[in-house]
């Protein structure tokens, strides 16, 4: 039952996600937080040029990677931007226009070089693929996600709440969200070999949304989106074992997946089939009731 | 302690929104800033918080730039999800001395549950901000406000969603301000208010400003030319006048 654990590329594997599964946590809990679960995904397509034309020249090297994809993700955040600013449209459909010429563009040159990597794995994701060096890569993007959040969790919060407070404290407001958006691409970098490009964003958000349905306060969301994750990477990666025709990437993205539809149902702040919070009286919905809009405050003021 | 130095023209990357602002400020003073929508009420908190260059003249600052400011502004872009007790936002008034990883010391906690008590949000300190109701949640800003223990406080439209009983608690937080050598700008529409509990006004509107007591700036006149009412409300509003006049006046001879 557990022979899985006897060969040396599954426990590489168990070992790369489930460190990685302690940065991409708080980054993914952040990014769902700040309302940019899509800025995410966009940013995850956008790098994928950049690893490609990394992987094209050098070949799978982890530095390159780490060049190629920090180059372009940033390069499409800056134009994204400088878009926002200077023409009419708006950052999100700049981003999306960007990201999407982005990915083609990784496709279209992996295609023609004529790589030796399938683009399968590539797009979502192989357990076979890490290396000493992906565990190098994870192990550091952990390290360094991890002492990141220790120092900006404060100002994060604080500028996710309310910003305009955080601005009026501060006197460059910018450069917490640009190490924040830093982080992201760091992080979907280190998925990149274990999810694929296209899947890696799932583990980021997946088990941040989920997790939300359940708690009320920070310290808990951040534990609950771990667990998530963690319990995700290690189903999604003996699910692929088992399955060999099937891509470690969507493995571990639909359990995670899975995760999210049980807490819509189940969770206090989902559906609630399990049981309805009773922090504020609220009147009876209707029997056909739509879900509860249990986040949303009552305008009736309590006596104190 | 804050002072316009020569009238100021205030507006975004060099097209005016209002001309002629002067005021000035001292401990102890309230000023309300009121003005018709589109006066110029956010350009000059903006500018007070140092985030807008004035286009024409300068500000003086107390200790430089506006480190010293307490600000709570709008509602609009405040995140009422986030997943936070309203005894950590109350705390967020104490981050910024913190640096990056310091934690609040028992005077810093004493100060925090203080706050607490004097805005009544000590019962319900463990709620989540989402389960808050307006009321509550603007209670808890306050909290954080007292917590800054700033010399100077920003309020902008404090009162907006708020029902008269929270208003009327609130002011009484500003009124102690004031005795504590406290200054506090605010901005907000309620006239009565304005009159009660402010030692000076700023009337914005129509490009212009008018600068004074309440009394001598708030005039129908006034209201009128820089299109804050229409003549047909002045009737009513000097009826009000009557009623809470003397009352201000003897309030504001500090």
């Amino acid at each position: 039952m557990f022979e899985w654990l006897e060969y040396e590329f599954m426990i590489r594997a168990l070992a790369a996600t489930s460190v990685l599964s302690f940065s991409i946590a708080p980054v993914g809990a952040f990014l769902v937080l700040r309302r940019l679960a899509l800025a995410g995904e966009a940013m995850a397509h956008a790098i994928v040029p950049g690893i490609v034309i990394g992987f094209v020249i050098a070949g799978l090297s982890v530095t390159t990677m780490i060049v190629g994809g920090l180059g372009a993700g940033i390069t499409v955040a800056v134009l994204s931007s400088l878009l926002a600013r200077f023409t009419i449209i708006r950052e999100d459909a700049g981003l999306a226009s960007l990201y999407l010429i982005a990915l083609a563009l990784g496709i279209f040159i992996l295609s023609a070089s004529g790589s030796a990597v399938p683009l399968k794995s590539f797009l979502f994701g192989s357990i076979l693929g890490i290396d000493d060096e992906t565990l190098i890569l994870i192990g550091g993007t952990a390290m360094i996600t991890l002492i990141s959040f220790a120092l900006i969790l404060r100002p994060l919060i604080a500028s996710t709440i309310d910003p305009v407070f955080y601005e009026s404290q501060t006197k460059r407001p910018g450069l917490v969200v640009q190490l924040f958006m830093f982080l992201v691409v760091l992080n979907l970098l280190g998925a990149f070999k274990a999810l694929g490009t296209l899947m890696a964003v799932g583990l980021m958000i997946l088990p941040a949304t989920a997790a939300r349905y359940w708690v009320s306060t920070l310290t808990g969301y951040l534990i609950l989106t771990f667990a998530f994750a963690f319990a995700s990477c290690w189903f999604g990666l003996i699910i692929s074992y088992y399955a060999p025709n099937v891509p470690s990437g969507p493995a571990i993205v639909l359990v995670a997946g899975g995760f999210f539809v049980v807490s819509l149902l189940l969770a206090p702040q989902g559906l609630g089939f399990m049981r309805r919070r009773t922090s504020e009286p609220r009147a009876a919905a209707p029997a056909t009731s739509h879900p509860p809009q249990s986040t949303i405050p009552t305008i009736k003021e309590k006596t104190q | 302690m804050l002072s316009a130095s020569g009238p100021l023209t205030l507006g975004y990357r060099g097209v005016p929104v209002v001309r002629n602002v002067s005021f000035e400020v001292a401990p102890g003073d309230v000023l309300a800033v009121v003005g018709h929508n589109g006066s110029g009420k956010s350009t000059l908190v903006k500018t007070l918080l140092g985030m807008l260059p004035p286009i024409a003249g300068a500000i003086d600052w107390p200790a430089g730039r506006p480190a010293t400011i307490a600000y709570l502004g709008q509602r609009t872009e405040f995140d009422t999800r986030f997943p936070v007790r309203l005894r950590d936002l109350a705390e967020m008034g104490a981050w910024r001395d913190l640096g990056f990883t310091g934690r609040i010391d028992a005077a810093g906690r004493a100060r925090i549950a203080d706050a607490m008590d004097r805005t009544g949000t000590a019962d319900i300190a463990d709620m989540p901000i989402q389960t808050l109701s307006a009321g509550q949640l603007q209670r808890a800003l306050f909290a954080r406000t007292i917590v800054q223990d700033a010399p100077l406080i920003l309020l902008d439209e404090p009162f907006t969603a708020v029902d008269q009983a929270t208003e009327a608690d609130l002011l009484t937080l500003i009124d102690d301000w004031s005795a504590e050598g406290r200054a506090t700008v605010l901005v907000l529409h309620d006239l009565s208010a304005v009159l009660q509990h402010c030692t000076s006004a700023l009337l914005l509107g129509r490009g212009t400003a008018r600068f004074g007591a309440p009394q001598a700036t708030l005039t129908p006149a006034n209201l009128v030319e820089l299109g804050y009412l229409s003549p047909g409300q002045v009737a009513w509003q000097e009826t009000m006048y009557r009623n809470v006049g003397p009352e201000a006046a003897g309030h504001s001879g500090v």
